[in-house]
C-alpha cells in the first residue's frame, strides 16, 4: 500500500533543496578559496616547499703589515648523518673510528631528533682524512652517514698570536637573540680577539640555494634550475699591522715564560707585535674542539685564554721614572742643572732605599742608573695630582681604545684616592713610592708600549691597534681604516732630555748595556714591579732607532726578578727581528697579489 | 533512429556517463598522485583493474531481472552481518580500524556490502502492504535493522561509515513518509547527543531546544517527558562513549574544533588540503604540476583527499565541472526515486542517493575544510576497489530499474 505522503513531491522538493544547498556551500566555499584568497594559499605552497639552503661564505683572510698571509680558509671534513637512512647499530663502530666516547652518536641523534629525519646532522667537524678515507672505504656498509666539506681556519704563516687572531665559535643563545635578522643556530661567529672585533666585515654575505624538497623534506631538486640562487660573498680580507719576523720572534722568546710584549710602530700606533703567554693553539679551536682540550685550558692555573698584554695589571716601576722626569722638565721645576746626592736612600718618614749609593745625579744620569733617590725627592716637587695629569695624558688609568674586544684601564692614584682611602691626613710617605713606579700604580703591557710610542715619536702618536685596514673587493686597493691621533701636548725638549737617557741605559752605564747592538741604537728603561705574592716581575721598555724611532716595545716577564736580566733581552730579540726585516719599501696588496699570481 | 530512440529507452545515459566520466577524473587524480611515489605507484593499474571489474558488475546488474532484488534483500542483509561480525573476528587491522576482511590476496570492506544490503532490508520491512511509519513499532523495527549493522561497524571502528548509515535511515525513513513529530522523536536523541560532545554549554542548549520543540508539538505530557527523558539519557551515553574512545578518534573532533591547534596532527591534513586547493586558483596548476601533490604534502592523496588533485591540478574549472557531473547524478536518481512506482524499488533509489550524498557531503567538507577529517572515499573518485564496486553495483540496480520502470506503472 502506497500512502499520499510517500515520496511526494513535497519531500522530492525537499531532498533537491538539500541537494542545491550543498552545491551552493560547496562553489561558494571552492570560489572563496580558489579565486578570492588564492594569492594566500599559493604563497603557502611555495613556502611548503621550496626551502633556502645557506650557503656559508669565507671569512676575511689576515694578511700582515707586509701582505704575507696569516689567517686562511682550509676546507675540512665534516662527517654527518641522515637518521632516516642510518641504521644505529653502526653507533660503536662510528665512535670507534672517529675516537670518541661512546654513547656520542647517540646522544647527537637524541639532540636532532625534533628535526626531520631526511636532514643531515653535523656529527663531527674536522674530521682527519685518514678517517674520512676509512668512511670512503667502506661507504656500502655504513647506509645515511656521508661527509661535506667545510672551510675551518688554517694559521700557514706558523705565527700562533692566539690573543690577536682569536677564535670563533658557535654562536650563543644569547648573541643570537639579540642579533636574529643576521645570524641562524649553528652559525659560528667571532668570539675573541680580531674575529670578533671585526666580524662583521670578515663574515661576508651568506648565499642561498632554493631546493624543492617534499613533506618529509627530503630533496626532490633545484627550484628553477638554480636560477634563483643567491651565491654566498667573501667576506672583506683585513690587512694587519702585525710584522711576521718580530712576532714569531716574540712568540718564540716566551716559549716557556709568561708575561706579555707589545710592540708599537710609534707614528702610527700600528702594533707590530703583540704576546701573551701561555697562549693556545688556535687549531684546536678552529674546527672540533674536543672537551678534554677545553677543559685543560680552563683549568690551568696560568690562565692560558687570559690576555695579559691588555688585561694584566702590575706596578711599572722603574719605566715609569721617564714620567716623572717629563712632567717635572715641562713643568720647568727642573732642568738638567738640577741635581740631587743620592746616598743610598731617602727619609720621608720612613727610609725608602736606593739600589746604590750613585752620588750627585741628574735627570739624566738618574735614569740611566734608575737612581730611586732623585725620583723619590721629585715626586714631591711634582706634586700627586700633576703626576697623574700628566700619567693621564700619556693614556695611563685610561683603556687605549686597541681594536681587541677586552682591555682593563689600570690605576693611577691622585690625592682623592688616598683621601678616600686614609682620609685628609693621609700619609704623604707613599708618593715617594709612585715616583718610582712602584704602590698602588697600575699599567697595564700596552699602556707602557704606548707610552714609549709617544715618548719616541715626540709626544704623538694615535690609539694603538692591529688592523691597518681592509681590501676592497673590486679596486683590490687597501682602505685603511681611521684611528684617532694622541698628542701629549708636551715640551721637545722635555722628550729629548729623557730619550738621551734611555739611550744611555743601553749605550751608555745604564742598567740594559748588556743588550747593546752594533747596528740599531736601542733605547730603553728596565724596570721591577714589585710583587708581594712572589718574585718580582721584570719590566723593560725601549725604542729603536735612536732617530726616527721605526718601533716601540714594553716587554713584561712575571714572576722572573730583575727587568734587565730577564724582559730586556726579548725585546733586543724582537727590535733586532723587526729592524732587520725592515726594507723600506712599501708594498701595495695588488703587488704581492701579482707576485702570488706570477708563482 | 528507432534504434536510438530504444537504447535511451533502456539504458539511462544520465546515470552511466556522470558516473564514467567521474570515474575518469578519479583515474587522473590516482595517476597524478602517484605517478611520484614509489610506494603506491601500482595503485593507478589496480584502480584501472578495477574500475573494468566494476564496469563488468554494472552491466550484469543491470540485466538482471528485477524482482530479484527484493527477494536477495533479507539473505544480502543476513549475509552482510555474518560478514561484520567475521571482520570483527579476523580482520586485518589498518591505521587503527579492523575493517577489511582478505579473500586470498585481495582485501575488501564488509562494511561497503552492509551499505546495499541495509537499504535493500529497510526498503523491504517499510513497503509491506499494511505498515504504519509514524508507528511505534515500524520505527523501533526499522532502527533495529539499521543499527545492527552500525553498532558492529562502530565496534570496527569506522565512525565515518557508521554516520553514513545514520543519514541513510534518516532520508528513507523521510522518503517513505515520516510525520515531522516522528521524525523529530527520532532525531532529538542524536541532536542531543552530539551536542553533548561539544560540551556541557551545547549539551544544556540543546536541552533547552527539545523543550521548546516538544511545547511547540503540544502532545500529552507524559509522552513528551519519555522523549526528553530518553534525549537526556543519550545525551549522558554519547558524553560517556566520547570519553571512551581512543585518543586518536577523540583528536580527530577536537581537530575539528579548531584544526589549526594542531597543525602537525591530525589538523595537517586539513590545512595541506586547503592549501592544495586553494593554490590551485581558477585553470588549476596544470596536470602533474601540482607541487602540493607531486610533494606528497598530503598523506594517501589518492585515497579520501584524491579532490584537493583536481583542485589543485585543475583550479576552480575542474573542480566545479566534478561538482556539475554529481549534481547532474543526483539529481537523476532523484528524479528516479520520484517517478519509481514501486515502494521498494523507490527506497532502494532513494537509500542510494543518501549513500551517495553523503559520502559526498562529507568528503567534500571533510576536503573544503568545513567538516572534520572523517576518512570515507568520494564515490567513483576515490582509489579504492570495495568502494568502486559497490558504488557501480548500487548504479547498476538504479540503471536496472530505469529499464524496468514501464513495467511498475
Amino acid at each position: 500500500m502506497k500512502t499520499e505522503k510517500f515520496g511526494s513531491l513535497k519531500r522530492r522538493t525537499i531532498i533537491y533543496t538539500v541537494i542545491m544547498a550543498t552545491m551552493l556551500v560547496l562553489t561558494g566555499r571552492l570560489f572563496q578559496m580558489q579565486i578570492l584568497n588564492r594569492i594566500e594559499y599559493d604563497k603557502k605552497s611555495t613556502d611548503n616547499s621550496i626551502k633556502s639552503l645557506e650557503l656559508q661564505p669565507l671569512r676575511g683572510v689576515f694578511y700582515d703589515r707586509n701582505y704575507k698571509v696569516l689567517v686562511s680558509n682550509n676546507p675540512a671534513y665534516t662527517l654527518r648523518i641522515t637518521p632516516a637512512y642510518y641504521d644505529t647499530s653502526l653507533n660503536k663502530t662510528l665512535e670507534s673510528v672517529l675516537g670518541t666516547e661512546s654513547g656520542f652518536v647517540k646522544n647527537m641523534l637524541k639532540k636532532n631528533r625534533i628535526y626531520s629525519k631526511f636532514l643531515p646532522i653535523k656529527i663531527r667537524r674536522g674530521v682527519e682524512f685518514k678517517v674520512i678515507a676509512w668512511f670512503e672505504e667502506n661507504s656500502e656498509h655504513l647506509p645515511g652517514v656521508d661527509y661535506i666539506i667545510e672551510m675551518q681556519r688554517v694559521y700557514p704563516a706558523g705565527v700562533n698570536a692566539s690573543h690577536t687572531f682569536g677564535y670563533t665559535k658557535e654562536i650563543s643563545p644569547e648573541q643570537l637573540s639579540r642579533e636574529k635578522e643576521f645570524y641562524k643556530p649553528g652559525d659560528y661567529v667571532g668570539h675573541s680577539g680580531i674575529e670578533k672585533t671585526y666580524e662583521k666585515l670578515i663574515c661576508g654575505t651568506k648565499g642561498y640555494s632554493y631546493v624543492l624538497v617534499d613533506s618529509r623534506q627530503r630533496r626532490i631538486g633545484q627550484y628553477l634550475g638554480g636560477r634563483e640562487d643567491v651565491f654566498p660573498q667573501k667576506g672583506n680580507d683585513l690587512v694587519l699591522t702585525i710584522e711576521t719576523a718580530a712576532q714569531k720572534a716574540a712568540e718564540e722568546e716566551f716559549i716557556g715564560k709568561r708575561g706579555a710584549l707589545v710592540a708599537i710602530e710609534p707614528s702610527t700606533g700600528e702594533i707590530i707585535a703583540m704576546v701573551s703567554s701561555p697562549d693556545y693553539d688556535l687549531n684546536r679551536f678552529s674546527y672540533f674542539t674536543a672537551k678534554s682540550f677545553l677543559d685543560s685550558v680552563y683549568s690551568d692555573p696560568f690562565a692560558p685564554l687570559f690576555n695579559r698584554a691588555t688585561m694584566s695589571v702590575h706596578p711599572p716601576g722603574s719605566t715609569f721614572k721617564m714620567l716623572s722626569a717629563i712632567a717635572a722638565l715641562d713643568m720647568g721645576i727642573i732642568n738638567t742643572s738640577f741635581t740631587v746626592t743620592c746616598n743610598g736612600g731617602f727619609t720621608f718618614g720612613r727610609f725608602f732605599k736606593c739600589h746604590g749609593s750613585h752620588g750627585t745625579v741628574n735627570v739624566v744620569t738618574a735614569i740611566e742608573k734608575s737612581c730611586n733617590t732623585f725620583f723619590y725627592k721629585l715626586i714631591y716637587k711634582i706634586g700627586i695630582d700633576k703626576w697623574k695629569e700628566y700619567a693621564s695624558r700619556f693614556g695611563f688609568g685610561n683603556v687605549t681604545g686597541v681594536d681587541l674586544t677586552e682591555e682593563v684601564p689600570g690605576l693611577i692614584p691622585d690625592e682623592n684616592y688616598y683621601i678616600k682611602r686614609y682620609g685628609e691626613n693621609w700619609p704623604r710617605s707613599i708618593m715617594a713610592s709612585l715616583g718610582i713606579g712602584q704602590g698602588e700604580v697600575s699599567v697595564t703591557p700596552l699602556q707602557l708600549a704606548q707610552y714609549v710610542s709617544l715618548i719616541a715619536n715626540d709626544g704623538k702618536t694615535k690609539t694603538p691597534h692591529v688592523v691597518r685596514g681592509y681590501i676592497d673587493d673590486q679596486t683590490e686597493e687597501l682602505v685603511p681604516l681611521e684611528y684617532k691621533e694622541i698628542n701629549t701636548g708636551v715640551s721637545q725638549s722635555a722628550l729629548d732630555i729623557v730619550k738621551e737617557a734611555m739611550f744611555l741605559v743601553v749605550n751608555g752605564h745604564g742598567t740594559a748595556t748588556h743588550i747593546r747592538l752594533p747596528d740599531i741604537e736601542i733605547c730603553g728603561k728596565t724596570g721591577t714591579a714589585q710583587n708581594p705574592h712572589g718574585k718580582d716581575h721584570a719590566w723593560f721598555v725601549a725604542f729603536a732607532p735612536y732617530e726616527n724611532p721605526k718601533i716601540a716595545i714594553a716587554v713584561l716577564v712575571e714572576n722572573v726578578g730583575f727587568g734587565g736580566t730577564h724582559a730586556a733581552p726579548i725585546a733586543q730579540k724582537v727590535i733586532q727581528a723587526y729592524i732587520n726585516s725592515f726594507k723600506g719599501e712599501s708594498k701595495t696588496f695588488k703587488d704581492e697579489i701579482a707576485v702570488v699570481k706570477v708563482n | 533512429m528507432r534504434i536510438d530512440y530504444n537504447i535511451k529507452d533502456k539504458f539511462d545515459f544520465g546515470l552511466f556517463l556522470p558516473a564514467l566520466i567521474l570515474f575518469g577524473f578519479g583515474l587522473l587524480a590516482i595517476y597524478s598522485s602517484t605517478v611520484n611515489n614509489t610506494f603506491a605507484q601500482e595503485n593507478f593499474q589496480r584502480q584501472v583493474v578495477w574500475g573494468v571489474i566494476a564496469f563488468v558488475v554494472f552491466f550484469i546488474t543491470y540485466s538482471l531481472p528485477t524482482n530479484i532484488f527484493k527477494s536477495l534483500a533479507v539473505p544480502a542483509y543476513l549475509v552482510s552481518l555474518l560478514l561484520l561480525v567475521a571482520v570483527l573476528l579476523m580482520g586485518k587491522q589498518i591505521s587503527g580500524s579492523k575493517s577489511w576482511l582478505l579473500i586470498g590476496a585481495i582485501g575488501f570492506q564488509p562494511s561497503e556490502i552492509a551499505k546495499i544490503a541495509t537499504i535493500m532490508a529497510i526498503a523491504a520491512y517499510l513497503s509491506r502492504n499494511n505498515s504504519n511509519i509514524d508507528s511505534f513499532k515500524d520505527i523501533l523495527i526499522t532502527l533495529a535493522i539499521g543499527f545492527t549493522p552500525v553498532l558492529l561497524i562502530l565496534m570496527e571502528p569506522d565512525m565515518g561509515t557508521s554516520i553514513v548509515f545514520l543519514g541513510m535511515i534518516l532520508i528513507m525513513f523521510f522518503w517513505k513518509g515520516i510525520s515531522s513529530f516522528s521524525l523529530f522523536v527520532v532525531l532529538s536523541p542524536a541532536f542531543i547527543a552530539v551536542a553533548a560532545i561539544f560540551g556541557t554549554v551545547y549539551f544544556i542548549v540543546a536541552l533547552l531546544l527539545v523543550i521548546v520543540m516538544l511545547v511547540t508539538f503540544k502532545r500529552n505530557l507524559f509522552f513528551s517527558a519519555s522523549i526528553f527523558a530518553i534525549g537526556l539519557s543519550f545525551g549522558f551515553f554519547a558524553d560517556f562513549v566520547y570519553r571512551a574512545l581512543s585518543p586518536h578518534q577523540q583528536r580527530r573532533i577536537q581537530s575539528f574544533l579548531d584544526p589549526n591547534a594542531d597543525p602537525l596532527g591530525s589538523g595537517y591534513n586539513t590545512i595541506q588540503a586547503k592549501v592544495a586547493i586553494g593554490s590551485g586558483g581558477f585553470t588549476g596548476k596544470g596536470f602533474l604540476a601540482g607541487n602540493q601533490t607531486q610533494l606528497q604534502f598530503i598523506p594517501e592523496q589518492w585515497t579520501d583527499f584524491a579532490y584537493c588533485v583536481i583542485g589543485e591540478e585543475f583550479g576552480f574549472i575542474g573542480s566545479i565541472i566534478v561538482l556539475a557531473i554529481f549534481l547532474i547524478l543526483f539529481l537523476r536518481i532523484l528524479k528516479l526515486s520520484h517517478n519509481t512506482k514501486d515502494e521498494f524499488l523507490s527506497l532502494v533509489s532513494i537509500g542510494i542517493l543518501s549513500v551517495y550524498l553523503i559520502h559526498f557531503i562529507i568528503n567534500l567538507g571533510m576536503v573544503v575544510g568545513i567538516l572534520p577529517v572523517i576518512g570515507i572515499p568520494l564515490p567513483f573518485i576515490s582509489y579504492g576497489g570495495s568502494s568502486l564496486l559497490v558504488s557501480m553495483f548500487m548504479l547498476g540496480i538504479l540503471a536496472n530499474l530505469y529499464r524496468t520502470r514501464k513495467n511498475y506503472t
